[in-house]
């Protein structure tokens, strides 16, 4: 016989503006093995926790119902109640009426109410049969994963170095520096980019804590918070880099020289086929691109190959095979940053159909001092001179035949390159801005709006409906002006779009191979849009930087700290409290099957052969890496697996509860 | 042969008799039997900013008359598909318009029942007959001409319907011109407006838009410009001396139906495809057939 105390909470109007509690309350009072029931205002707060506590003791309670919100938010807040009046946490049981019912059914009084009985019956029910659960714990490995290299994993990766973890920095391409290293100067402040981001990038080299693989990608992830086990596949570069000491002879001496497009130049300069993306690479190590490379692809390369020729210390390695590396480390920072929306995915703004309509992170690259022009302003299509540049905003943003959102980057940006032109071009250049709105939300962007307003700029606000290329090659459009409400046509020779931002390439996968869900947009969803920014649905996982959603330099770097630091509150402990609904075997109903081992996505299951048995197959669960999902229960074709709180029996109750019930 | 149902609304019958002579001239060889549906009436869509739930009523009426026969509808006037998507958009996403829609139809006996398949030419033509077909069919090669398209907004837009063809890139026309042996280059001025729907109220702007598109038309080079819109074909066909007046130059522009641009290519005979009845000079795009 158990005694069970049923509170219900009022949740100020929450659910008492809805619910009929009193009757709720009632109703649970005659329920079979239930001792007390009560309402409250406010049940999560100190006097609710006081009165489940009080009511414990007073009327022997040893299993607890409670009728509020959503266990994801209130479950802990109670169980430590229950543990306050020394029973066992998992004696409790919830019943949402909160977002399950009152919010959901806000118009029908009644039917709220009836179906807040149905709930508490069926918890109630359930919690007839609950038992207490021993807890487990498991040890921490005090080291960390940071995937992507970009300026959120490297501020994360620094922020956890020093102060004291070993951190495992990975990424996809040969160099950190990410989309940072590519632009030419960061607003509003005007800084230098890589002035500011190649400290950053030393300080990752420099640091004995931080073991940095490059040209490397993270290809598989196991287990859970505390002990993830990882797989990182290194790329062959066909360059030993233990030996190149990035002099750099190899690539001027390419036989390629200065005919693959350069990625890090948006492909608007040209490299060899041995490269570094930038000088100010980290590592300064040479990379063979695969691709491109004669002798990687064609087995030849002249007489000889000259980059081996001229290698004085013998680094070129035509035969390097990719190889794996296995590391294991207690937490996860994902920050694999965002791509640009494709320019060409809107048809009429031409990006397809002429060379001068170009991408924000194109013009970043040839207003660049160091980039393929030397900064230097001319037509692509036929090197004319430029006499007119048109920024279009909002490019498949905030519109909602392709990305809703807000790109946050869009208006300053065009409002910096604005400035850079007037300083590289002098006055007799035209510069136009079509823009929706010019968002300078953050500290001294509105400030520098005004600084471009004062310089003689065309705003002008609207967007453009096609842009059109002329028989001479310039470019016009029409675009309606919404604040002098006049059809304007505009001719320029040069027109920068500003794309969406969306995640980058591969987000999808990793999402799935480090279980971290994505939302609408596709970006990395963040545990709570308010409390838990950086968290993740996953724990031990955390996000940074633009894979959770567009933002700019400052936020980034602020919420790679803010990951670091939460990455801390793990690494900083020796043990975990580990889940306690972990899933047993019933021996005698297990016949070893074995369907249920693969199915477990955190390899806790494992098929063993009983003791002096002939023979005998049984699945046996490790309760230190079993997560509690249920999904073995789900697959197991004989009843032998079940979850612990979720056992058969006890869902069982719940359904026989709320079916009798009559309605 | 395929029965189809063919729903030509107001233009066609009543001025544009050279789109439907092409039509059915044409479509038949292709194995399609062409169904005229008595009791249809006007689809609705110059009500649409009057009294929407009206075009709505309209509208599927028609396409409830059409349902009755179990036939599909070809719809060779873009303002009368878009009426006809638009409507089942509309009514297939709101049971309680629906629900008051059938409650008027069955006054006559009919219901609104969201099957019916329609057509315009161009989906028909592209996606159903294909492309390989239909140059089986084209006997005549047209090489040698230049065809700049026309799609006409109704077409295409909006996007948020289902349309026949996309609305910023559309190249159905092109395929189809490319299949009976022309070329048709991409001009800028290819999705610009015809004019026709501000030519009542506004009939000077509306002669501009019609002249400054076959100037463009004319500058680039073409042969002709081909069209799929008996509004759009009104403008720069029948309309095209007003707008050549309108626009202080002189225009010599060869405009025709595609369906009739299939038609010679078949080697029909023109005055079975209507050909006297275009007013701009398109004996000269009958050319080519001599040396052949």
């Amino acid at each position: 016989m158990v005694r069970i105390g049923v509170f219900i909470c009022h949740c100020g109007t929450n659910i008492g503006g809805v619910v009929d509690v009193d009757d709720v309350v009632q109703f649970a009072s005659g329920l079979e093995d239930v001792v007390f029931a009560t309402g409250y205002r406010y049940m999560c707060s100190d006097p609710g926790g006081r009165l489940i506590n009080d009511s414990i003791k007073e009327h022997e309670l040893d299993r607890i119902v409670v009728a509020a919100c959503s266990p994801r938010m209130h479950e802990p807040t109670f169980q430590a109640v229950l543990v306050d009046a020394d029973l066992n946490p998992y004696c409790l049981e919830m019943a949402n009426i909160r977002e399950h019912c009152s919010w959901v059914h806000k118009n029908d009084v009644d039917e709220a109410t009836r179906k807040s009985k149905d709930l508490v019956a069926m918890a109630v029910a359930k919690a007839r049969t609950l038992e207490p659960l021993e807890s487990y714990h498991k040890n921490v490995v005090h080291e960390a994963l940071v995937i992507g290299g970009g300026i959120a994993g490297i501020q994360a990766a620094l922020d956890l170095a020093e102060s004291g973890r070993k951190v495992y920095l990975v990424e996809r391409e040969p160099s950190i520096g990410g989309r940072m290293a590519q632009l030419d100067k960061t607003f509003p402040t005007l800084d230098c980019s890589s002035c500011i981001l190649t400290p950053k990038m030393m300080d990752v080299s420099r640091n004995p804590n931080i073991e940095l693989y490059t040209y490397s990608e993270v290809v598989d992830v196991e287990g859970s918070v505390g002990d993830f086990k990882v797989k990182i596949k290194r790329k062959p570069t066909y360059v030993d880099w233990d030996k190149c000491n990035g002099c750099g002879e190899c690539a001027l001496a390419c036989r390629l020289k200065d005919r693959i497009p350069d990625e890090f130049n948006e492909k608007l300069g040209k490299r060899s086929a041995i490269y570094v993306p930038f000088q100010q690479a980290v590592p300064l190590k040479y990379t063979i691109d695969p691709n491109a490379c004669l002798m990687l692809r064609l087995g030849k390369c002249g007489d000889s190959p000259p980059c081996k020729d001229v290698c004085t210390l013998d680094a070129i390695d035509y035969g390097q095979k990719e190889s794996i590396v296995d590391v294991n480390v207690g937490t996860i920072i994902v920050a694999t940053g965002y791509d640009m929306l494709d320019a060409a995915e809107m048809y009429e703004y031409g990006y397809s159909r002429s060379p001068d309509i170009i991408t924000n992170l194109e013009f970043e690259r040839l207003i660049c001092s160091s980039g393929p022009t030397g900064g230097k302003m001319h037509r692509l299509s036929d090197g004319g001179e430029v006499k007119s540049v048109s920024f279009i905003l909002c490019v498949g943003s905030r519109d909602k035949d392709l990305k809703d959102y807000c790109c946050r980057i869009g208006c300053m940006g065009a409002l910096k390159h604005a400035y850079l032109l007037r300083e590289h071009e002098g006055d007799g250049l035209e510069i136009n801005i079509c823009y929706t709105d010019i968002r300078s939300f953050g500290k001294g962007y509105e400030e520098f709006y005004g600084r471009i307003r004062d310089i003689e700029t065309n705003f002008i606000r609207g967007r453009p409906s096609e842009i059109k290329v002329q028989d001479d090659g310039r470019l016009v459009y029409d675009v309606f002006d919404t604040t002098t409400q006049k059809l304007l046509q505009v001719t320029s020779d040069v027109v920068v779009l500003v794309p969406a931002l969306v995640p980058r390439n591969g987000a999808e996968d990793l999402g799935r191979m480090v279980k971290i869900s994505r939302g609408a947009d596709g970006f990395f969803l963040e545990s709570h849009p308010k409390l838990k920014p950086v968290d993740t649905s996953t724990d031990g996982i955390f996000i940074a930087g633009c894979c959770q959603g567009p933002k700019d330099i400052p936020d980034v770097v602020a919420q790679a700290s803010g990951a670091a630091s939460r990455a801390n509150t793990i690494l900083s402990k020796d043990v975990l409290a580990s889940v306690s609904t972990v899933s047993v075997v019933n021996e005698d109903l297990c016949s070893g099957c074995g369907i249920c081992a693969p199915v477990c996505d955190y390899g806790a299951i494992e098929i063993v052969e009983v003791a002096d048995s002939d023979g005998k197959k049984i699945a046996e669960v490790d309760v230190a890496l079993c997560k509690g999902c249920g999904v073995c229960a789900s697959a197991c074709p004989s009843g032998a697996m079940e979850q612990k709180g979720f056992k058969c029996e006890q869902l069982s109750a719940m359904i026989r509860a709320v079916s009798s019930r009559d309605s | 042969m395929t029965r189809i149902g063919l729903y030509l609304g107001c233009l066609i019958p009543t001025e544009q008799y050279a789109y439907e002579m092409a039509i059915r001239e044409v479509l038949p060889d292709f194995g399609m039997e062409l169904v005229d549906v008595e009791g249809v009436a006007c689809c609705g869509a110059p009500l649409r900013h009057i009294n929407l739930s009206l075009t709505m009523y309209l509208s599927a009426r028609n396409i409830a008359l059409f349902e009755k026969d179990d036939l599909d509808m070809l719809a060779p006037c873009p303002y009368c598909h878009q009426a006809v998507s638009e409507t089942k958009h509309v009514l297939d996403g709101n049971p309680e318009l629906r629900k008051n829609v059938n409650a008027h139809l069955k006054e006559e006996g009919l219901t609104y029942r969201g099957t019916l398949r329609h057509y315009h030419l161009l989906d028909l033509l592209h996606d159903i007959v294909g492309v390989d077909r239909i140059k089986e069919k084209a006997k005549v090669s047209l090489e040698g001409l230049n065809i700049a398209a026309h799609y006409g907004c109704h077409l295409i837009r909006p996007n948020d319907i289902p349309r026949p063809d996309d609305s910023e890139n559309p190249q159905k026309m092109e395929t189809l011109l490319e299949a009976i042996g022309a070329k048709s280059d991409y001009y800028n001025e290819k999705l610009d407006c015809c004019g026709a729907h501000i030519l009542l109220n506004e009939s000077e702007s509306a002669l501009t838009k019609t002249g400054q598109k076959l100037q463009a038309v004319q500058k680039h080079g073409f042969s002709g410009l081909a069209t799929m819109c008996p509004w759009g074909h009104r403008m720069f066909d029948s309309k095209q001396d007003s707008a050549a007046q309108t626009v202080g130059g002189s225009l010599d522009v060869p405009v025709i139906y595609y369906i009739q641009l299939l038609g010679l290519a078949m080697g029909k005979d023109p005055a079975s495809l209507g050909m006297n009845l275009n007013r701009s000079p398109v004996d000269r795009l009958m050319a080519p057939r001599e040396g052949v």
